[in-house]
């Protein structure tokens, strides 16, 4: 995969160039600013844009905005935003215009090589990645609800599957069968009420987010 | 004629007192020289600020006999006797208003004895005068009001002579806003270091704790890695899993401090990121802050706010250079955690469904407003408690103020005033 970052902080932009080429993708460019992302991605046309979402000048959201902005201009572009810290209001943004090809992590999930390159090659075949964290605050915030009728392991399957995980990744993580999955989504899914679903994927992903924010 | 009787008889009154206040003066004459005595020969140096004291209690009931008669207050300026002996003596010597009221003492010890003494004439002449003029000429009183104007000069010159200079009723205003502040900023500090000794010891424990930790296990990998790799595998993931609480550590850390979404968003948008996290429906309006003049509304559910694009416009006003106006960095994150307690209160106490925060910018500070419509009851119960006195003590450390209502069934109201300057 061809692959645009935007980095900051020369440590973490060389870690990521390393463990990108290392493992087999190409980094196509790379941005330390704000301005500089667009044009860069209009040049590029990467495979997938790994943005950090404070950068100069600002150091604010320079780079979040850049994401919705390269959306806009490139759609269907898949972008992965790292930051520092997660912040619903902006994975409320970046999901605003679909969820597909869209992803938000911790800086600290790319310590987990594996799962990060899974995610990154996840969101750029247009899939979802969002943080484990932002999902427990998502699920943390809804009271008195159906929730509290999932069994431990359905509200598991029910985290993994709003972090944009398919069927497979989800089984494997919680050492089951795919069988095993299926049943628990389809108990999930008829306990919260949603119609049921059978593809992995973004649509799924906004299915749950919608029903945890609704 | 018997109005006119008892009018004179009040300021007749006066004026005794005044006589009665003159043998005073003299009196403290003479406790001022012996004094003024054994100040010279040291000794007596102690006595100075009481006698200083009690030339002060003297003055002042003229002051307030003046202010009783003629209906509008003699103001005062005195700088406080404070400190060690010598600091007070100094005081008590240099002080303008100790000058004042000897000068007012020495001269009430002549004019209040001779008003009155005058007055004991017109008396003598106005019964017969005033007696014949009105009972057979059947005319107003001549020689009686005489007395009331006898009593009017003592008000006139107690008045100039006891009034302190302008400046030195400023430079008394002064001094107390002065100490008020001293006060305050003492608060501050503590506050501050307090602040920063929890910081200290939250990173103290926490994430340098575990990167000590991850560092140790490391170390044991590299050793086991050629005889043992499953053990130095273990110890690999061991340390991972310390790498990142570590970092979840100083997330917290840092969020505890300066939360990173007010340098992103600026009060206003972080405002609103709690307001949508927070579980209930808020109404959030915005007055002179961020470049939002109006009212807009920011509901609890950021799934439709995402889907009818406020955030794109919300996003390109931010970037028009939207940050016009915004506070210190301290009484932003005051505010903002003010807004976190009240709304997580307000999700996990009151059964309210609704809440509406107000941010409102003031010519003196920021004013912040959080309304539920819950049950209330939160001052009586324990449930707000440590929320509640962390947020008093932020507040107080910026020299704010804390109004928290909230009467059994509702409305819970806080109201926070945070002075700043714009």
């Amino acid at each position: 995969m061809r692959v645009v970052i935007a980095e900051d902080n020369a440590l973490l932009r060389e870690g990521l160039v390393l463990l990108l080429s290392s493992s087999g993708h190409e980094v196509a460019g790379v941005a330390a600013t704000g301005p500089e992302i667009l044009p860069l991605l209009l040049e590029q046309r990467p495979d997938v844009a790994v943005l950090d979402v404070r950068l100069p000048p600002g150091f604010r959201d320079e780079g979040l905005r850049a994401a919705l902005a390269a959306r806009e201009q490139l759609p269907g572009l898949p972008v992965l935003v790292l930051s520092q810290y997660v912040e619903e209001t902006y994975a409320a943004e970046l999901l605003g215009g679909g969820a597909r090809g869209v992803g938000y992590l911790l800086k600290d999930r790319i310590g987990r090589v594996d799962e990060f390159l899974d995610a990154l090659e996840r969101v750029a075949a247009g899939g979802t990645a969002l943080d484990p964290e932002v999902v427990a605050e998502l699920l943390a915030r809804r009271r008195d609800d159906p929730l509290d009728s999932l069994t431990p392991r359905e509200r598991e399957v029910l985290e993994l599957m709003a972090q944009g995980h398919d069927n497979g990744t989800i089984a494997r993580s919680m050492v089951v069968t795919e069988r095993a999955v299926h049943k628990h989504i389809g108990n999930v899914f008829a306990k919260l009420g949603l119609p049921p679903s059978d593809s992995g994927g973004h649509r799924r992903v906004l299915a749950v987010l919608a029903y945890l924010n609704a | 004629m018997r109005e006119a009787i008892k009018e004179a008889a009040r300021a007749w009154w006066h004026l005794l007192i005044g006589a009665v206040f003159a043998v005073l003066c003299q009196l403290m004459a003479a406790v001022a020289l012996f004094t003024a005595f054994l100040t010279l020969t040291v000794i007596g140096a102690g006595v100075l600020p009481e006698s200083v004291l009690l030339l002060r209690l003297l003055a002042g009931r003229e002051r307030s006999r003046t202010a009783a008669r003629t209906g509008a207050p003699v103001p005062e300026a005195y700088l406080p006797l404070e400190g060690p002996l010598p600091a007070r003596v100094r005081t008590a010597v240099t002080d303008p208003g100790t000058h004042r009221d000897l000068v007012w003492a020495a001269a009430h010890a002549v004019y209040g004895m001779a008003l009155w003494c005058v007055s004991l004439v017109v008396w003598a002449c106005a019964l017969p005068v005033d007696g014949v003029w009105t009972g057979l000429a059947g005319r107003r009183p001549l020689v009686l009001p005489l007395i009331g104007r006898l009593a009017g000069l003592e008000t006139d010159w107690a008045r100039a002579l006891l009034t302190p200079a302008p400046s030195a009723a400023r430079d008394a205003a002064l001094a107390a806003r002065v100490e008020q502040l001293t006060a305050t900023r003492a608060g501050a500090v503590a506050a501050h270091g307090a602040e920063l000794r929890r910081i200290e010891r939250d990173l103290h424990d926490g994430a340098q704790a575990r990167l000590v930790a991850l560092s140790m296990r490391i170390g044991l990998a590299r050793r086991a890695y050629d005889s043992d790799p499953a053990t130095a595998r273990r110890l690999l993931d061991d340390a991972q899993d310390q790498a990142e609480e570590a970092l979840a550590e100083l997330r917290h850390v840092v969020r505890g401090i300066h939360p990173p979404i007010l340098t992103d968003r600026g009060l206003t948008g972080a405002v609103r990121a709690l307001a949508a996290s927070s579980g209930l429906e808020v109404e959030v309006s915005v007055t002179g802050l961020d470049g939002h003049g109006g009212h807009d509304e920011g509901n609890g559910r950021k799934g439709s706010d995402a889907s009818n694009g406020s955030d794109a416009s919300n996003g390109s006003d931010a970037s028009n250079g939207g940050y016009g106006t915004r506070a210190p960095a301290a009484v932003e994150a005051a505010a903002y955690f003010v807004v976190a307690e009240a709304l997580t209160n307000a999700a996990k106490h009151s059964g309210a469904a609704r809440a509406s925060v107000a941010l409102l910018r003031e010519p003196a500070g920021l004013r912040v407003l959080v309304e539920d419509a819950g049950r209330g009851g939160a001052e009586a119960g324990e449930r707000g408690g440590s929320g509640l006195t962390g947020m008093r003590r932020r507040v107080a450390a910026l020299d704010g103020t804390v109004r928290l209502t909230s009467p059994r069934g509702g409305p819970t109201v806080i109201e926070v005033e945070l002075p700043c300057v714009w």
